[in-house]
């Protein structure tokens, strides 16, 4: 018997596991990539330390993930999927497919790490294959050594597109232009928080460095908008716009490109923790994140939640969450440990940070008007925004899940974790009201998490 | 619309098929409902229009004339609710059920339905991917579908552009009598004068009546239904057990199950039917999953690899005697009820309809609607009439 069982092997479930098994808890961790580390750290079969180049900060994650496999206290599940989870008075029960087969975890602690995804938005084109998330890029290149295209482009907003331009530039691609469609200067209010974190602005220079040695112009207050595809259905040119600040369409240009990286931040994957009944609420950039108390427990005592499905802040505040859920994990099962007040303090200084990221970032209504009613939504039942406002004008859907009843909006295999956040936004734009809580939580209700066989379905007890 | 000629309640697919039924017969007809088109039951339902289900009796009828109802609707509003007439194949694989299926063919085909046996060879024909070890089936070519949330939708479309009005996200608090006939009804936010209530608010229709200070045993039975990734397409009709029949009429409270299993127009293929009664709860319940998925499977074996993507679950409104309610409350003039079908609600919603509308207008009803007649429950009894 396990005594914390923690979901997810990116930074905050290893440092949660380190710190509970720290403690002397036993731990299970659940992890459904092959390798430990998470998106940020992911990483190939080669040797570990010839993977440097794609990263900023190997060596911090490798210490976490050797640490893990090294502690005998922790037993470590990988290519793990849970499809299902409930929680019945007290008890968690987790049904997990592992090596081909159906197993039961049932425990009274659990931490959940289950992490983020990039956020798309849609516009004309964005289906047309070589549109791509930067995540996407990313992890091609970091987890199979695979260079997306030759000439790329890398659009969107936030941080994150300067990893994954440096990381294309490093594997000997080209990125064409690199654009951002915020203007810098929204990072002028937030100076204080910037000298208290200035690894972060290290890490930044690290890749800037590496940018523009690519020789590569960046370009603020720009976002790509349409993408066209050649003869063979493949991505030949991306327009390219130059918005405003609420990203109303000013001027175009087109550009020719293979890959177009486009990504708008994060959002947090919480069908686990709502399939388990966990309060879920509507964080300050819009994503539906998991509700935690000081010690990251949720409203379920012995539900602890860490790291970006707790709210979109990077891997450093995912580890001092990490490190606390861990303690705190380890305490509600009896060990003696307790947080201390540099634990709380790492934590709100990086937390800090994620906030003034998402006050620079932010990603304003302006895209709603990029795609028009051809544009397809829903890419898995192929519905189109002209579906979308069928059904609200002429059948009368007068919220986003009856919208997506009429059209299966959201109902495909990927259930709404690429269209969900817009279509809410889309329907409320058609019915003119603003998207409410209900509407953006309900729409992350997954009670089938991943899909499974029947045939595994059925063996089951 | 404030002094409309009929009000009804529910904008599931029996109210919408009954203010259409209504609106063309020159009724000005409002509908309200306290959600969205379908959030109730209908938003939960598979589309079923079946005539396979229903042993000879008043309901057959109803279903015979009802199916055909659903393909005038079709012409008359010009589709857009995936109506298919793909046809259902019941198969039995022990002894007992193939006579007793036999048996019930024989019956539904004297009262106008049509039916076909099916060998093994022929099965496999009709059903390239059914288990070997299933040697008979019945296929009867009336069984159709329809995707049960946009047929409401449709409905009350061309319900508005007749004439018309929907109202949603009302609460109908109280309905207004004098000297015992209906005067009109008050909702949580307006109030509203009218001679005629219908009440078409499905597994709510027991609370719905009491706020006319009447009353209708209609409880909830709850049932799940599995949905799986697009496939190609390799399930021709609505293919299920012919215990299915059997669960539909029991009466009793514990789990039962039965493979029901079909392809839709998107790729998915729908798995159901369990039935249990446990009021309104919530819950999801894993058990079940598990025995549709094993029934399913023993079925057709190729879904086995097929990925279950989404499990849904609705409450079916029920009365004691499993018939439909369809006519006038029996302590208040004024109020009809078109509620209680069970699961089969899609399907005998638009003969519903026309009874009530029938009735309603004073004109001759195609069958006798006195079996459905809400005035075999008396005073908290169940009376036979």
């Amino acid at each position: 018997m396990h005594n914390v069982v923690i979901v997810g092997g990116g930074p905050a479930g290893l440092s949660a596991a380190l710190a509970a098994a720290a403690a002397g808890a036993p731990v299970l961790l659940i992890d459904s990539n092959s390798r430990l580390g998470g998106q940020y750290w992911r990483n190939s079969v080669d040797e570990l330390e010839n993977q440097n180049e794609q990263h900023f900060d190997l060596a911090t994650g490798l210490l976490l993930i050797n640490a893990v496999k090294a502690r005998k206290e922790i037993e470590v599940w990988s290519e793990a999927q849970i499809w299902s989870a409930t929680n019945d008075e007290g008890k968690n029960t987790l049904r997990v497919i592992h090596q081909g087969k159906e197993k039961i975890v049932n425990t009274a602690n659990l931490i959940l790490c289950t992490g983020a995804y990039d956020r798309t938005l849609p516009f004309p084109g964005w289906d047309i294959p070589g549109v791509m998330t930067p995540g996407g890029v990313q992890s091609l290149l970091k987890g199979h050594g695979v260079l997306a295209g030759k000439q790329v482009v890398v659009a969107g907003t936030g941080p994150f597109l300067l990893p994954v331009a440096a990381g294309v530039i490093k594997a000997g691609g080209e990125v064409v232009s690199l654009i951002e469609a915020n203007k810098s200067r929204r990072w002028v209010s937030s100076f204080i928080v910037i000298l208290e974190n200035l690894s972060k602005i290290k890490e930044a220079f690290y890749y800037i460095k590496t940018i523009s040695r690519g020789k590569v112009r960046a370009q603020f207050g720009y976002a790509v908008i349409a993408a066209h595809a050649a003869d063979n259905g493949e991505l030949e040119s991306v327009d390219i716009a130059k918005i405003n600040r609420n990203f109303k369409v000013k001027k175009v240009k087109n550009i020719k490109c293979d890959v177009a990286a486009i990504g708008w931040g994060f959002t947090a994957d919480t069908s686990l923790a709502g399939s388990l009944g966990c309060k879920q609420v509507v964080a300050k950039d819009e994503s539906v994140v998991v509700w935690v108390d000081s010690e990251q427990q949720t409203n379920i005592p012995g539900v602890f939640a860490a790291g970006e499905i707790t709210g979109i802040g990077g891997s450093d505040l995912s580890m001092a969450e990490g490190v606390i859920a861990g303690i705190a994990a380890a305490k509600f099962v009896g060990c003696k440990v307790d947080i201390s007040k540099a634990h709380r303090k790492r934590r709100a200084k990086r937390q800090r940070f994620a906030n003034a990221l998402i006050k620079a970032y932010p990603i304003k209504t302006g895209w709603q008007l990029w795609p028009n009613d051809q544009t397809t939504i829903c890419r898995c039942e192929e519905v189109s925004l002209g579906d979308l406002k069928f059904s609200v004008e002429e059948l009368g859907a007068t919220d986003s899940r009856t919208a997506k009843l009429f059209t299966r909006c959201g109902m495909g295999l990927c259930q709404g974790r690429i269209c969900g956040r817009s279509v809410v936004d889309l329907v409320a734009k058609e019915l003119n009201v603003l998207p409410t809580d209900i509407d953006r939580i309900s729409a992350v209700n997954r009670p089938i998490i991943t899909p499974i066989p029947l045939g595994v379905l059925a063996q089951g007890e | 619309m404030k002094n409309p000629d009929a009000i009804v309640i529910g904008a599931g697919v029996v109210g919408a098929c009954t203010a259409l039924s209504l609106a063309n017969a020159g009724i000005r007809v409002l509908v309200i409902d306290r959600g969205p088109v379908a959030s109730g039951t209908t938003g939960a339902g598979e589309g079923n229009i079946l005539v396979s289900d229903k042993e000879p009796s008043p309901e057959l009828t109803l279903a015979i004339r009802s199916r055909d109802a659903w393909f005038e609707i079709d012409t008359d509003i010009g589709g857009g609710f995936e109506l298919e007439a793909k046809g259902g194949v019941v198969v039995s694989r022990i002894t007992k059920g193939i006579s007793d299926l036999k048996k019930l063919a024989s019956l539904q085909k004297e009262n106008g339905v049509e039916t076909i046996e099916l060998d093994a060879s022929t099965l496999q024909e009709a059903e390239p991917f059914i288990s070997k070890d299933v040697n008979y089936g019945v296929l009867y070519p009336g069984d159709a579908q329809c995707q049960p949330m946009l047929a409401a939708a449709q409905i009350i479309r061309a319900v508005k552009k007749r004439g018309g009005q929907f109202i949603q996200g009302e609460n109908v608090i109280k309905i207004n009598s004098n000297s015992g006939s209906v005067v009109g009804l008050t909702t949580d936010k307006n109030t509203y004068s009218t001679p005629i209530v219908i009440n078409a608010t499905g597994t709510w229709a027991g609370e719905v009546a009491k706020l006319a200070g009447s009353y209708l045993p209609i409880m909830p039975r709850r049932g799940y239904i599995l949905v799986t990734s697009p496939a190609p397409k390799f399930i021709n009709h609505k293919v299920y057990d012919a215990d299915y029949v059997a669960n539909v009429a029991s009466g009793e409270a514990d789990l039962q199950s039965s493979a029901v299993i079909e392809g839709t127009a998107s790729g998915t293929i729908l798995i159901g039917a369990s039935r249990e009664r446990v009021g309104f709860k919530n819950d999801l319940n894993i058990a079940i999953l598990r025995q549709l998925a094993r029934q399913a499977i023993s079925l057709f074996p190729v879904l086995t690899n097929i990925q279950l993507l989404r499990a849904y679950r609705g409450f079916r409104p029920y009365a004691p005697d499993h018939l439909p309610v369809i006519g006038e409350d029996a302590n208040v003039l004024g109020l009809w009820h078109a509620a209680g079908h069970e699961g089969a609600g899609i399907g005998l919603a638009p003969a519903t309809g026309e009874l009530i509308t029938a009735q309603i207008t004073g004109n001759v009803p195609f069958m006798d609607p006195m079996p459905f007649s809400p005035k075999r429950f008396k005073g908290g009894e169940h009376v036979a009439v």
